[in-house]
């Protein structure tokens, strides 16, 4: 009439719900101070002063200030950042966006309206540099000299 | 064998039917066990301690979120199995723990799914399903690397199971919570003003995971943990990892 379950104690093995989905919001009228971490996203409403770091996306909202040094793997702005930012993948400064620090990224995208206030530095580009066109520009001259010199002699 | 901790709410005629049915599906699984009834000042842990020592294997819980907190919160200390049956209104962990409201709880027993839980602790004691810091002027420093802090009043809730309703004017909001993932989460929400009739305003919240967290103040604050109520002028909330053995179902919600 009742089914009878197996007096031994299953061990359940569970893959534990990784951290990294966990969303990390500062509020608006909250001030972080310190070296602001975490796995997971993070979404700054409030100030924040030393450093930020995550290596998921990070959210600044419009009215948010950060103080600090940033670092995350996307990005995307709309507050104000003093300080280096240091994005991996994409960064995405809407209209509101304000930038007073150097800004190292892989994607940039920005807003008409978004203010920058620092230096630029995305990896990828292959355009030759001085050095290289003035060396090319010897070797041409040098060989045209060469061809000069040859038809004198013939 | 089994023990069997009844919370005295159950002694009202309108549970016996339930209680009654109860038994009767626990002696047909063969799993029926010693029945103590708790009264208000009974001291779970000595009471858990005590039947371990008489070769008790199971500590079943039958009750509500207060008596899970209750009994657990003294009790995390003692390495035994434990399991719950959530009899009653108020009983929102069973539902994160996937054990059914009322007699189909006996059918989540008797097929002993066992994990071990996370949960919290502060100043020597622990909590399961969550801590409550009422409004007060508090300073919260997470992990010895970043520190929290408001201009006015903030409220902190620390989560570790329970999952937590902010009831603003107008609507509900529930935010999710991720149990047992290895970290628990604080909301911190700060006073904006009092409106009308002294009526706090509440911002919104700030939701920071931790491992470990020190709140202090200048003056004493209330702590609500699991239940129980008392005053500190500094706490340290710190996550037992795998603290406690328990049966479980298998609609939990981790």
């Amino acid at each position: 009439m009742f089914k009878t379950y197996p007096q031994q104690a299953v061990d359940v093995e569970r893959v534990r719900v990784v951290s990294d989905d966990v969303d990390t919001v500062v509020g608006p009228s909250v001030k972080v101070e310190g070296d602001f971490a975490s796995e997971g996203n993070i979404v700054v409403k409030g100030t924040v002063t030393g450093s930020v770091k995550t290596s998921k996306m990070l959210t600044v909202e419009n009215g948010a200030k950060i103080f600090a040094n940033v670092r995350a793997e996307n990005a995307v702005v709309s507050g104000a950042i003093k300080g280096n930012v240091k994005v991996v993948e994409r960064l995405e400064l809407t209209e509101t966006a304000q930038i007073s620090g150097d800004i190292d990224c892989k994607i940039l995208s920005v807003a008409p309206g978004a203010l920058i206030l620092g230096k630029v530095v995305m990896k990828g580009i292959s355009l030759p540099d001085d050095s290289e066109r003035s060396e090319k520009k010897k070797l041409f001259g040098k060989i045209k000299s060469e061809d000069a010199d040859e038809l004198t002699a013939e | 064998m089994y023990v069997y901790l009844y919370d005295n709410f159950l002694r009202e005629k309108k549970y016996d039917a339930i209680i009654k049915a109860m038994e009767t599906r626990l002696t047909d699984f063969g799993i029926a066990g010693k029945i103590i009834r708790l009264q208000n000042f009974t001291d779970a842990q000595a009471i858990v301690e005590d039947e371990i020592k008489r070769g008790a294997t199971t500590v079943v819980i039958v009750g509500d979120d207060e008596t899970f907190g209750h009994v657990l919160s003294r009790a995390a200390t003692c390495e035994v199995l434990f399991g719950f049956l959530p009899v009653g209104s108020d009983n929102s962990i069973a539902d994160v723990l996937g054990i059914p409201v009322g007699v189909e709880a006996c059918n989540t027993l008797s097929r002993r799914r066992k994990v071990k839980l996370d949960v919290g602790w502060f100043n020597n004691r622990y909590f399961v399903s969550r801590l409550h810091i009422p409004p007060s002027k508090i300073t919260v420093e997470y992990d010895e690397k970043f520190q929290v802090s408001a201009q006015d009043k903030m409220e902190l809730i620390v989560c570790n199971l329970r999952p937590y309703e902010w009831l603003s004017v107008g609507k509900k909001e529930t935010y999710t919570i991720h149990p047992q993932d290895g970290k628990l989460e604080a909301f911190l929400r700060p006073i904006s003003r009092e409106g009308w009739l002294r009526r706090q305003v509440f911002e919104e919240p700030s939701v920071f995971p931790f491992e470990e967290m020190i709140v202090s103040s200048k003056s004493p604050f209330v702590v609500e943990a699991d239940g129980k109520q008392s005053k500190e002028i500094k706490i340290k909330i710190k996550l037992a990892r795998k603290r406690i053995e328990m049966v479980v179902g298998k609609e939990r919600r981790f």
